[in-house]
Formats: structure tokens, sequence, C-alpha cells
């Protein structure tokens, strides 16, 4: 965990209300599949967390979606070549055994940017499952990305194109025929909460990515919590972003 | 080179600077981005008896230059403290034990079990997010002499901080309602309470509706509060609310502060103390200023 001065190499949109944002940090960066980083944004107070994407060396990159004045900001005022204060690599990320080989992805929203990451780590090395649920076409992004796993079905509410329905309905369509040794998801909480009923007692191991309006992002403020089974508190910056399904309250 | 040191109840400390209650944890998430032995103290997480699961999410939510927090004294409980944390943060720096309670039974017996233990006792009866506690204590004159007195009784071989909320009439009476109750020093400001709206889904920001306003906005009303504070009590102040410079320290200095808290900034610029430390070192280089110390009340 670090805090860098990193330099905009690119700000764009990519998709309706998304836009990527690629910088550079002054030296390489460790990044792990579906860690994230906090970017300070002049004039807020609070840093935006925003999971990693792509970590290429000292090149990262980072999705966010357009939610309100900071992001706004942070899409309006910071072009190529200019400065930003960012803190990572923070959280824990996925974590895939050896021996998990067959891999399946199940995002929606802009939960498809951390498990993009997860795309990029494990394709090639494992056997890659992608179901990506967006709104409508004009949502879809990052084709190139998804296309790097061994299999992609694109969901969206509308039809408008690939499966209409989820992308939980159309990963249950194919769970019996790809077998999957390990499940990663991230969404919109009710999308997890669809996936933990869906796979329940298949006894296949899940791990979700949650999303939380944090302070500090390192684990010091204990803002961003979310309760675990036992009933205790759990810090989502530090002791997740990820979190197997079962150990979390959704 | 300025002497930055301060001397607050007879404890010296390397420098007036200090993360406040509630931003830093017990200092070990920070210290894996720099040194926290740089610090002149931390004030810990507020603490309780019992372990605290706090409020529901979202905590935060943000205005204007301002935040506003909700947390609801989440913490692992004093035992945990002492057993998992203390020992290191002391080798670290001073340590200033925020405590909260339900009762004054509660305050009197926490303040027992850290009595000679930490540097300072910091009497958190302020806190807005809770419903029970916390801020009741703190908004009248009599109910914040009484818990102090209890909390002084406890506290043979520490220092007494009883740091106070300014949604109230009058800090001049809490204050000395404070320093009669046998407060070796106050510290001030606490949280605004405060609400924003989500005005789309017409519905509170925050889960628990209303939370504690800090931030760079609220400062000039706690430079304010510090300064009528200070001027009416004879014990040492420490003051915050919204301090992101050097400057803004030194403004609290001069208003009558022995030393300064930082909460919020460290969030924004998570090397927000470090940088006022060396920042402070400067300002006093430049002005000719030999002593940090001599800054306090030096208005003209």
């Amino acid at each position: 965990m670090r805090e860098v001065t990193a330099t905009i190499l690119e700000n764009v949109r990519i998709a309706e209300n998304i836009f990527s944002l690629t910088f550079a940090t002054e030296e390489e960066m460790k990044v792990r599949p579906g860690q994230f980083c906090m970017v300070g944004v002049q004039n807020f107070p609070l840093r935006r967390p925003i999971a990693v994407c792509k970590a290429e060396g000292e090149r990262i990159t980072v999705c966010y979606q357009l939610k309100g004045a900071g992001t706004r900001t942070l899409a309006e005022n910071y072009k190529q070549g200019e400065k930003l204060s960012v803190l990572l690599p923070l959280g824990n990320g996925f974590f895939v055994k050896e021996e998990e080989k067959r891999v399946a992805l199940v995002g929606g929203g802009v939960g498809i940017f951390p498990l993009i990451s997860a795309i990029r780590a494990y394709a090639g090395e494992k056997e890659v499952y992608s179901y990506m649920g967006f709104r409508s076409r004009a949502a879809y992004c990052l084709p190139y990305e998804l296309q790097r796993s061994d299999r992609l079905v694109v969901a969206t509410d509308d039809g408008s194109m690939g499966y209409r329905g989820t992308a939980v309905q159309a990963f249950m369509a194919e769970i019996d025929e790809i077998k999957p040794d390990v499940i990663l998801s991230c969404g919109p909480l009710p999308m997890l909460r669809a996936l933990k009923k869906a796979t329940a007692g298949r006894d296949i191991p899940t791990f979700v990515s949650l999303e939380e309006r944090m302070g500090c992002g390192i684990g010091a403020c204990l803002v961003c919590v979310c309760e675990r089974t036992d009933g205790a508190h759990t810090r989502v910056c530090k002791d997740g972003p990820v979190f197997d399904i079962n150990e979390v309250i959704l | 080179m300025a002497d930055l040191s301060v001397n607050v109840c007879g404890v010296t400390l390397k420098n007036p600077v200090i993360p406040a209650s509630g931003t830093f944890g017990f200092g070990r998430e920070f210290n894996e981005l720099y040194d926290i032995s740089c610090l002149g103290g931390v004030a810990t997480k507020g603490l309780t008896l019992k372990p605290r699961l706090g409020n529901p999410v979202p905590r935060i939510a943000e205005g204007q230059s301002v935040i506003l927090n909700a947390v609801g004294l989440q913490n692992p409980g004093v035992e945990a403290f002492l057993e998992n944390d203390l020992a290191w943060l002391k080798q670290k720096t001073r340590v200033l034990a925020n405590v909260a309670g339900s009762t004054i039974e509660d305050y009197a017996e926490i303040c027992a079990r850290l009595d000679g233990l930490v540097d300072f006792v910091e009497l958190n009866i302020s806190c807005p997010n809770v419903r029970c506690g916390g801020m009741a204590f703190g908004i009248r004159p009599e109910t914040i002499e009484e818990v102090t007195r209890a909390a002084k009784k406890s506290l043979a071989n520490t220092p007494l901080i009883v740091k106070l909320s300014p949604n109230v009439e009058s800090i001049v009476l809490n204050a000395q309602a404070a320093e009669r109750g046998g407060a070796d020093c106050i510290s001030l400001v606490n949280t605004f309470t405060g609400m924003v709206i989500d005005i789309e889904k017409r519905k509170p920001l925050l889960a628990n509706t209303t939370g504690g306003v800090s931030g760079a906005g609220i400062k000039p009303i706690a430079v304010r509060m510090v300064y009528e504070a200070s001027r009416a009590v004879h014990i040492p102040v420490i003051g915050m609310g919204g301090i992101r410079t050097a400057e803004d320290a030194v403004e609290f200095l001069m208003a009558g502060a022995a030393a300064v808290q930082v909460g919020t900034h460290n969030f924004t610029d998570t090397f927000a103390c470090p940088k006022i430390i060396a920042g402070l070192n400067d300002w006093c280089d430049r002005h000719g200023v030999s002593h940090v110390s001599a800054l306090t009340g030096a208005l003209q």
C-alpha cells in the first residue's frame, strides 16, 4: 500500500456513464486481481474507492461510473498529463487456489471491472467462464478484455444484446455444463443475493467483492463495514473487499 | 529548526500534532504508510467497556468542504485494546485513550481500567451518533461536571482530557464545568450534528439519518469556540476542527490551544499529519519563532 502521485495517461468515456482512467505511477505496482485504489479528487474531502481493472507495471487502469459530483469532477476536470493522488493497492483481492482450474466470473454493472482484473490474471492459466450483465447494449464495454475469457456470455436486462436476463440467470443456465471449481462475483447486492440463492447447496467456493462508502480506505476509520454471519462487523476496505459468500450477510 | 515540543499537563509531546479519535484507529494502518512515531500522540478510536458493533451503513457522507460520519463508536472494547494494541502504540508515541460510556459508572470503570497505562484519557462526552451516553453527557454543564468528577476519581495517575461537544448553548459554561469537575485539559470541538439528503431517493444519505459534521467547513466555528473556551479556563486546551495545513494549526494555537488534533484531513491526505508537522517547523523558522509553544494564545 502506497500513496502515489500518478500522471494521467487517458481519461475517456467508454460506455453510457462509464469512464476509463489510466494513469502511470512513479514505480511498478504489484496489484492482485480484485484490489482497489482510493483516488483523490480536488476539493472533495473523501477519496473515491475504485476497483483496479488492469495493472501493467506502472500503468494502472480503473473504470468508474458517473454517480455524483465527485466522479463528475473526475471525468470533466482530469485530463491527460495531469496529476492524481492515488492510494493503492488496497484490500485483499481475489484468491484462486492452484487446484481450482475452472473459474466462473459473474458480474453486473460496474461489478464487471474488478472481474476484468481476474480475467487478465487467470486467462490462459485456467479455464475462465465469464457471465457479464449490463443494463443494455449502450452500457456494454471493454469487449477485448472480456473476450480473453474462454467463454463469454453477455446478458442484458432488455435483451438488446446477448442473453435476455441477468448474469446470474445466464450463469445458472450453464453451470452444470461448465462445472466451475470456484465462482468470483461482483455486482449490485440483489445480484449477489440471487447468486447465493441460486448456487446454495452446490458446495462451490464462491467469493464476492463488495462495495461500500468508505472513509480512509485503509482500515482505520471503521466506516465501510459489512456484517459477518457470526454477527461481527468486518471492514470492507481492509478485510475485504472480497469475502467468501458464506462469511458475510448480503 | 524550531523546538516543536509542547507540554500538556506535565506530559511532553514531541510536537503538538495528534490525529483525532475515530480517524486513525489505533495507528497500525497509517503506520503501514509512514512511521507514526513522528506524531505528537495518537487519540485512539473511542473505547467502551464492551465491544460495540456501531451503526448500520452507510456511515459516511460528504458535503461542501465537510464530511458527515455516523460510525456509532464501533470498537473492540477496552480489554482488546489493552491486550492487542496499547503496548505497540506506546512504543511509537503518546497515547490519548478516547473513552465513551452509556452511564457515569461506565466512564468511571473504563477510566479505572486505563489509569496509569496510557498518557492521557480523553473523555468522549460528545459523540453525536449514539443513542444513549455520548453527547447526552456533554450538553449540560451539570452532567459534564458530574461525569468529569467520576472519571477523575478513577484516574489517580493519568491526566484527564474532557472532549467537548460544539452542539451546546454555551461552550464557555461547559468548559468551566469540565474544569470544576477536575479535568486536567479540555479538547474541542467534536463534530456538529448534521444531515444530508439524497433528493432523488428522498432519503437521508446516512443510515443513522444524522451524523457528525467535520472538515474544513467547520474551522472558523471551531477556532471561535477554542478561543472562547481557552479564555474561560485555566487548564490547557487541545484544539481541533477542520485543520488541513500548518497555518490552520497555527491559527488554533493562537486561539489558545496548546496542541491540535487533525481528523477528517487524514482521509483526504493520508500524510496530513507529517506534512503539518513539517509545515509547522517551516512556519516557525520563517517567523522567527524558536518554540512552537510560544504561539499558544499569542494573539496581539
